[in-house]
């Protein structure tokens, strides 16, 4: 079962999302901060991850930034709620690998995650459909 | 035909004439008439006989003030339908047909003379609302046209031969009986006919009864100072000032109708008690009683009307200045919003995303067979605070778009600037802020407009934050929001790491326009300290020892 880490500030939109994986038959764990997050993945490396842009402290893009860094190629997801064209061109300048915006349609979302999954796998993974 | 219809036949008849509505044509001659008729007959009755000319004639007037108001097409129809009202009146008293079609005509000439005069400086209805409006109608209806009307007139009287006094003994009387009446019925008619009875519909209990007070007292007044047998000499010069309380009262409180009317109320009582006998204008002979008696009224009358015209001037200006003030303030705050708008969508999106993903994730649960009850329910309940989430953000701007008065009421300062800061929340995130708090325990309450604070402490912080996104790198933002309790004054001081200001921005940056900003209007500052200012508190700005900014407001507890 693919493992997809979620990473918000909003400790509501965290539930919503990590419920919203499960339910599609993924794997899912939740950080409320990039920190966290980044001390989590040297214990378990999330096959993708749903980035948050906009968070106080870290921001998404400098989670970003860290992963080429640390040279971590961890397929990035990234999820905005206020919609900016030159933060879309610096996140997939910094190894997103999409960028989407708030509120997630589960299609657009379980298909943007599917894709990335199946690219990294070289093959075909599918969370369950509903 | 019925009364019911009867009734509704005279309604078409005379114009629609609806509570407020402006009388059809005919009724409107009807009440020329009807008026005419009922002045000539206060103008006969205000006649110290033997003196031929009345104390105060007041058709003229009524004639004067009617065509003020009405379009200058309708003049003639309206002077038309004073006629039969006149010979009704006149050929009463037994003049000469021909004297008393004169007399028709030099009335009219007054009523033409100054109503031409005024229409030529102010055009359509005139309305005593102006100091400019009221210098006019007293040199125009007041005295040229008197005066002008009263050659005429004493000259007809020659010409047809009625009478024997002489021809500037006529045109004196004269003079002075219709400028008392342009001075008592032309304010009277005009004020009311524009705004007064309006305004006494819409008058409160308190106002009506203040209302009652004052004419109540001023009747009571005028009764004894101009209505009572045999005045003592020494006391009668005194008792000329004892309605002049009254009469500003009315000025003040009342305006130009309160003014106007206790106006009325002066002439009439005291032109009653002379021509009774009564008072202290009794010792003379008729003419020198209408004389005295007349310049009392002038004298009287013409600061009362300035003095009302003048305050509801520069109250009407007061009123403006108050509503250009909201206008502006909420003109200020809606552009500020509007700035905000990304920060905004920001937070409306975030319950959004909540509710449409715990929904779309039930949806694959219950699809799946693979949700408990439990669970469905916990999701439910996310759904529900992420939807009361999105309506308070919504009900919170709802209260900062609306414009309103200022309302004041007691306030948690602490609980304002958490609104504010939730307000705001999506911005400083999304320009990477961090905030810091440190509010005051037990504050004092301040008394305060809850949405014009607001737009103080959200002016406050988005500078702040503006001013960090342009001139500090992301990492070390830091707003800080400080409450704290001084000297019967709550404190609250908005501070910043940006870059801070220089001594001529500190000086010029509480002016209107003046702006650091390349998108801005610089009124943000200027209308945060006015609104301080109506508050009763202070809104200063120092620069940080290090570097930033600290902007401060202190309001007094309530």
């Amino acid at each position: 079962m693919s493992y997809v880490a979620v990473v918000d500030d909003e400790e509501q939109v965290r539930k919503a999302l990590t419920r919203l994986l499960l339910a599609s038959g993924l794997d899912a764990e939740s950080y409320a901060c990039g920190k966290d997050f980044l001390g989590a993945i040297a214990k378990r490396i999330p096959d993708c991850v749903l980035l948050d842009l906009h968070m106080p402290g870290m921001t998404g893009l400098d989670v970003l930034r860290e992963l080429r860094r640390s040279r971590r190629a961890l397929p990035a997801v990234v999820i905005t709620a206020h919609n900016e064209p030159e933060a879309r061109e610096e996140c997939l300048a910094a190894g997103a690998v999409a960028y989407l915006c708030k509120p997630l349609d589960d299609r657009i979302l379980l298909n943007t995650i599917s894709a990335t999954l199946s690219r990294a796998s070289g093959g075909h993974a599918t969370p369950g459909g509903r | 035909m019925d009364v019911h219809s009867a009734s509704r036949r005279l309604l078409d008849l005379t114009g629609r004439w609806r509570a407020g509505a402006v009388p059809g044509p005919l009724a409107q001659m009807l009440l020329v008439a009807v008026g005419y008729y009922a002045a000539a007959r206060v103008g006969f009755a205000f006649t110290l006989q033997p003196h031929p000319i009345s104390t105060l004639w007041p058709p003229n007037a009524l004639l004067l003030a009617t065509l003020l108001l009405a379009p200058g097409r309708a003049w003639w129809w309206l002077l038309a339908a004073a006629l039969p009202a006149h010979l009704l009146v006149e050929l009463q008293s037994g003049v000469p047909k021909t004297m008393v079609l004169g007399w028709y005509a030099s009335n009219c000439s007054e009523a033409l003379i100054g109503a031409a005069l005024v229409r030529g400086f102010v055009p359509g209805p005139l309305r005593l609302d102006s100091l400019r409006k009221v210098g006019l109608f007293l040199l125009c209806a007041v005295l040229a046209a008197p005066l002008l009307s009263s050659f005429i007139d004493a000259a007809l009287v020659h010409l047809i031969g009625w009478g024997e006094s002489a021809y500037w003994d006529m045109v004196q009387r004269r003079f002075a009986a219709n400028v008392l009446a342009e001075l008592t019925v032309g304010p009277l008619i005009l004020t009311w006919a524009a705004f007064g009875v309006a305004r006494l519909r819409a008058a409160s209990m308190a106002r009506s009864a203040e209302t009652a007070a004052l004419f109540g007292g001023l009747f009571a007044v005028c009764l004894v100072a101009f209505d009572l047998p045999q005045i003592d000499a020494h006391v009668a010069p005194a008792l000329f000032y004892a309605p002049l309380p009254f009469l500003l009262w009315a000025a003040v409180r009342m305006g130009t109708p309160g003014a106007a009317s206790a106006i009325a109320l002066l002439t009439v009582t005291t032109i009653w008690g002379a021509v009774n006998g009564l008072g202290p204008f009794v010792d003379g002979t008729p003419a020198d009683t209408a004389r005295e008696m007349q310049l009392f009224l002038i004298a009287a009358s013409v600061p009362m009307l300035l003095l009302a015209v003048a305050l509801e001037e520069r109250s009407r200006a007061e009123r403006e200045a108050h509503e250009q003030r909201l206008q502006l303030t909420h003109l200020s705050r809606v552009a500020m919003l509007g700035e905000l708008s990304g920060g905004i969508a920001h937070e409306l999106n975030q319950p959004l995303t909540a509710i449409l993903s715990n929904a779309q994730a039930a949806q694959h649960f219950i699809a799946n067979k693979t949700g408990s009850p439990e669970m469905l329910s916990e999701i439910l309940q996310d759904i529900v605070l992420a939807d009361v989430r999105a309506s308070e953000v919504i009900r919170r701007l709802h209260s900062l778009f609306r414009r309103g008065e200022t309302e004041f009421r007691p306030l948690d300062v602490n609980a304002l600037v958490g609104e504010v800061l939730d307000i705001v929340h999506g911005d400083l995130v999304t320009r990477s802020i961090e905030v810091r708090r440190h509010l005051g325990a037990s504050l004092p309450e301040v008394s305060g407009d809850r949405v014009e604070l607001q737009q103080v402490l959200l002016n406050l912080v988005v500078n702040a934050s503006e001013a960090m996104s342009a001139g500090t790198a992301p990492g070390h933002r830091v707003l800080t929001v400080c409450t704290e309790a001084e000297a019967g004054a709550v404190k609250v001081s908005v501070i910043d790491s940006g870059p801070g200001f220089t001594a001529e921005q500190r000086e010029r940056m509480f002016e209107a326009f003046y702006t650091t900003k390349a998108q801005g209007l610089g009124l943000g500052l200027s209308i945060s300290r006015a609104i301080m200012r109506v508050h009763n508190g202070h809104l200063w700005g120092d620069a940080n020892p290090g570097s930033g900014a600290s902007f401060h407001i202190t309001l007094p507890a309530a």
